[in-house]
């Protein structure tokens, strides 16, 4: 189940910056993973050539480490175990592949805004009140009446 | 610093422009819209300069804040754009906070979180956007762009709210509810406005609040009132100050209001609230206009001075 930390959050594996953690901890074989390859050219619209090498449609050949936080994040949400991630560093277009990740594992991930995770209904459990919501409208409204963000 | 700022950065992969005319900007959106490219290629032209074969034009100079140093990097700077991105540690610092306070320097901050210990306006979130099918051009779209500075409005043409929440506690809220006929209630400030919107049952509410410091506020009381509260309209002027200003009760040169980046010195003013206030309490200053923020001057009640200031208002809420 995917499970969200609003607000601030301190915690000895609470990664602030997945951008720069991700530059140096990822492994080859997480970027040749399917889903890895559909994720990256979903948000960033670019093709993984590579475990090193990616081609990006506006910016041309770049290396792993210049692909998009957003997607930087994903990646680590479904390959690294042992962390939790801040998801600020990913933008709407990322909730839905959060919501995937969050289907398979239980998922503990860190937001400081109000993600949009779309019309559909949904699990996910808020993890500062322990209360689980299953539509927009009730993580909204648990978020904000609880003013955790 | 005053003034407004057309910035171009480019390389020959991506081509960025940018218009910064007050001291906080916020750029948000979609994940690989170009964000962090924007601020890896301005530190890198300030690291290696023409060597690094990128551009940057601009009249004042365009720098990268990082987490390491900031706070003297930051006491040496003067006239900069400072851009900063989301993953700096000090962002939400009080100390940072206090380093904008008196800042003779504009800041381009890249985040999604909300800045709560700053006042920017609602005007200046920002999304990137492609200018052209390429991808090669990017530049800045409003996020919340709306005629009027009304906001959830959809295709109505006039409302008559049952109830008007102001942000303002005190001479903004005793003009709004006389101009409003007794149907205002006080909200008691920025943070609370969500709340108030929640706990008002009534059908139809208008939110008047400054828009030139609710940027903090927007991203959960706009997107909870598009979604959940769609017969709500939020109302999000510069200020109270900046409606007397333009209501034609004093005399004003079209200046002030319409050319504020070149008067509200970043220096002095942490935002253009606190701009308008300065020049509306100096304007008056002994007149029987004399303007007070904490209480509403007789003058300004009279039916001649309340029927100037409701004339300023966008015709969609006028009483």
């Amino acid at each position: 189940m995917l499970k969200i930390h609003y607000g601030e959050l301190n915690s000895d594996n609470y990664i602030n910056n997945p951008d720069i953690f991700f530059n140096n901890t990822y492994e080859d074989e997480w970027m040749l993973d399917p889903m890895t390859i559909e994720m990256v050219r979903d948000i960033d619209g670019s093709e993984i050539k590579g475990p090193r090498l990616v081609d990006s449609p506006f910016l041309g050949p770049i290396s792993t480490e210049r692909l998009s936080g957003g997607v930087k994040t994903l990646i680590l949400m479904e390959h690294d175990q042992d962390h939790i991630f801040n998801a600020s560093a990913c933008g709407d277009n990322c909730a839905k592949w959060i919501l995937k990740i969050g289907e398979k594992k239980d998922l503990l991930i860190r937001l400081g805004y109000l993600m949009d995770f779309g019309n559909d209904s949904f699990e996910i459990q808020i993890e500062n009140i322990g209360k689980i919501v299953h539509d927009k409208k009730e993580l909204f409204e648990a978020v904000l009446d609880n003013e955790l963000i | 610093m005053i003034g407004k700022y057309e910035i171009e950065v480019y390389n020959n992969r991506v081509h960025y422009f940018l218009t910064v005319k007050r001291n906080i900007t916020v750029i948000q959106g979609n994940s690989a819209t170009g964000k962090t490219e924007l601020i890896r290629l301005i530190d890198e032209h300030n690291t290696n300069g023409a060597s690094s074969g990128i551009t940057v034009k601009c009249d004042a100079e365009c720098v990268v804040l990082n987490s390491s140093d900031w706070k003297v990097r930051l006491s040496a700077m003067n006239g900069n754009i400072i851009f900063i991105d989301e993953n700096a540690v000090f962002l939400k610092t009080a100390e940072f906070a206090q380093a904008v306070r008196g800042s003779d320097n504009y800041f381009v901050i890249v985040t999604r979180d909300d800045l709560h210990q700053l006042p920017y306006s609602v005007d200046e979130i920002y999304g990137l956007k492609n200018v052209s099918d390429s991808a090669k051009y990017k530049s800045f779209q409003k996020t919340y762009n709306e005629m009027y500075k009304l906001y959830n409005l959809g295709t109505q043409t006039k409302i008559s709210p049952d109830i008007i929440i102001t942000e303002d506690s005190n001479s903004g809220f005793e003009c709004f509810d006389i101009i409003y006929q007794g149907r205002c209630v006080s909200a008691g400030g920025k943070s609370n406005v969500y709340k108030m919107l929640r706990d008002q049952k009534s059908e139809t509410k208008l939110i008047i609040v400054d828009g030139a410091a609710f940027g903090s506020e927007m991203g959960k009381v706009y997107r909870y009132m598009s979604e959940f509260d769609k017969s709500s309209i939020l109302f999000a002027p510069e200020s109270f100050e900046w409606i007397i200003l333009k209501s034609g009760l004093i005399n004003v040169p079209n200046a002030i209001t319409d050319e504020t980046f070149m008067h509200a010195d970043s220096k002095d003013y942490m935002s253009w609230e606190e701009y308008y206030t300065a020049c509306l309490t100096e304007m008056t200053r002994n007149t029987i206009l004399q303007y007070s923020k904490s209480r509403l001057g007789d003058a300004y009640k009279t039916a001649g001075s309340i029927k100037k200031i409701a004339g300023a208002l966008p015709e969609q809420i006028r009483p």
